[in-house]
């Protein structure tokens, strides 16, 4: 790799979403900001590799795209709200080099809620964030959501017409519509994340994933740094992220939370979500978000105390379902009840989550409900709930534990 | 720009006293809608019995007795009005009053001459 390739890699991997977000924002154009991002790129590496690098290769490429950008407009002939006065006509990229740089206006945020637009359907929202924020190619995107290539072009341009025909606005939301669109924001990074994360049970080549989704909710709550919810998604998945070196065996087998190894925690990621948390306990506004990563935070106590306050993380559950019920809570409050109350308990509990016709096909309850029997010594309901559980085909990781349980059972 | 709210609702819905509350619940938004200078345009459908649908299969035209599409939500009526943006247009779609169930679908008017 030359010289100029390797100042290029390193600058799009640290200023190149900051760039993609002003041109994009700039230009009020997906596409074009795209297209002139890439052609700042090209232009870059022949440049630099006969001139040098410039003094500031951010700078450089923003400048150069911005005037692609211009050109592409002027070109197309389309009238752009978003360029007022026509613009003067741009030195050649070469004489950027010694022109006065504009900084790079800080335009993630807009764009990430033009992005998450709650009017975008919830994957394509996704798809548009990674792309546009993150610059993750399309092939990897269709990759990760066991699509083909085309399919997610498809997607993508169909999200894009629909932000343009329908006119969704690249501002930051206006307050009454505030805490709708910070919502559609946290739940398309926490489906991002859960993918991601997901995924890495079956590959570590969702680990990229995960990483983008980590540094996204990160940025996220130092853009927003009051709102509380943002702080404790970001929490949340620091937690989460910081267990990923402990959930699988040699074998590839997961392994469950509550029997991880905890010296391969990462304690540096417990230890900024514990402090991402207290900020968010600071504004005083209790939410979905902060309680997730408050039980996951009761997890990761265990590092310390050798113990895991089941109690407490039932306790937990029981103030999440009363602000934002779903199936997947109300099967760990009943694991959670498990072993702080005994076996019984838990089965009671699971015994009366709601829309138990639904739960029958899904993986989650069988797995929970072979625990809980396994536990109250019911070996063979344990062993039903288990072939239960892999008729539903789970991932090779869940797999391999699933079938190991159920030869401890059998044997 | 121009967007079309289109109101879906549930036409079998008949309680008198609450159909009321609705009918002056809209004329109250047309009202507000008039002040604020958004309003375009905007009807009250008779119910989707009173409808004949014009179909062309292969350039061959029949009639039809009854709705576009059979189904439990009919189209009700619509407004039409100027909004800045899509935010701003499904802020006055939420306060499209009706029943216990029914939806408003915020459509973007295609500008004559546009692309």
């Amino acid at each position: 790799m030359s010289r100029a390739e390797a100042i290029l890699g390193e600058t799009v991997r640290n200023a190149g979403d900051r760039i993609r977000a002003a041109l994009a924002i700039r230009f009020r154009d997906f596409d074009m900001a795209e297209e002139a991002f890439a052609f700042a790129s090209l232009r870059a590496v022949e440049t630099w590799s006969r001139d040098g690098p410039p003094r500031d290769p951010a700078a450089w490429l923003y400048a150069v795209g911005r005037r692609r950008a211009f050109d592409l407009g002027r070109r197309a002939k389309v009238r752009n709200d978003a360029v007022h006065d026509p613009p003067e006509p741009a030195p050649d990229p070469e004489t950027v080099l010694v022109a006065a740089f504009e900084p790079i206006p800080d335009e993630r945020l807009r764009l990430i809620f033009v992005c998450c637009h709650p009017a975008l359907a919830p994957e394509a929202r996704i798809a548009l964030t990674l792309r546009t924020l993150c610059g993750l190619s399309v092939e990897r995107i269709a990759r990760a959501w066991l699509t083909s290539e085309v399919a997610m072009v498809q997607r993508l341009t169909r999200a894009k017409r629909k932000i343009r025909e329908a006119r969704i606005r690249f501002e930051i939301p206006e307050p009454d519509a505030w805490p709708d669109r910070l919502e559609a924001v946290l739940a398309t990074l926490e489906i991002a994340y859960a993918q991601a994360y997901e995924d890495a049970a079956l590959a570590s080549d969702a680990a990229d994933l995960a990483g983008e989704a980590l540094r996204l909710s990160g940025l996220l709550a130092d853009l927003l740094p009051l709102e509380p919810e943002v702080l404790g998604l970001a929490a949340m998945i620091r937690l989460t992220e910081s267990r990923r070196p402990a959930r699988l065996d040699g074998a590839g087998a997961m392994i469950p939370l509550s029997e991880q190894d905890v010296r391969l925690w990462d304690r540096d990621m417990i230890g900024e979500a514990v402090a991402l948390m207290r900020r968010a306990a600071a504004v005083g506004r209790s939410g979905p978000y902060q309680l997730m990563a408050a039980i996951h935070a009761t997890h990761a106590a265990r590092l310390e105390t050798g113990v895991t306050a089941w109690s407490d993380i039932a306790k937990l559950y029981d103030m999440l379902l009363s602000v934002r019920p779903s199936a997947v809570a109300a099967v760990n409050r009943a694991v959670a009840l498990g072993e702080a109350e005994g076996p019984e308990a838990g089965l009671a509990a699971l015994a009366a989550v709601g829309d138990q016709d639904r739960l029958t096909g899904w993986l989650p309850y069988h797995a929970a409900r072979a625990g809980l029997c396994a536990m109250a010594g019911r070996g063979g309901e344990a062993a039903q709930a288990l072939k239960t559980a892999l008729a539903l085909r789970p991932a090779p990781a869940e797999r391999l534990f699933l079938e190991r349980r159920l030869a401890a059972l059998t044997h | 720009m121009q967007y079309l709210l289109i109101i879906y609702s549930d036409e079998a819905f008949s309680n008198q006293a609450t159909l009321q509350e609705i009918s002056a619940a809209h004329m109250r938004l047309g009202a507000e809608l008039q002040e604020s200078g958004a309003m375009v345009g905007g009807n009250r459908l008779r119910p989707s019995a009173s409808a004949t649908t014009v179909r062309t299969v292969g350039g061959a035209q029949s009639l039809h007795d009854g709705p576009y599409a059979e189904t439990r939500e009919q189209l009700a009526g619509y407004y039409l009005i100027e909004a800045a943006d899509l935010d701003a247009a499904v802020a006055w779609a939420r306060k499209i009053p009706g029943g216990p169930n029914y939806a408003v679908e915020v459509r973007p008017i295609w500008p004559i001459g546009g692309m």
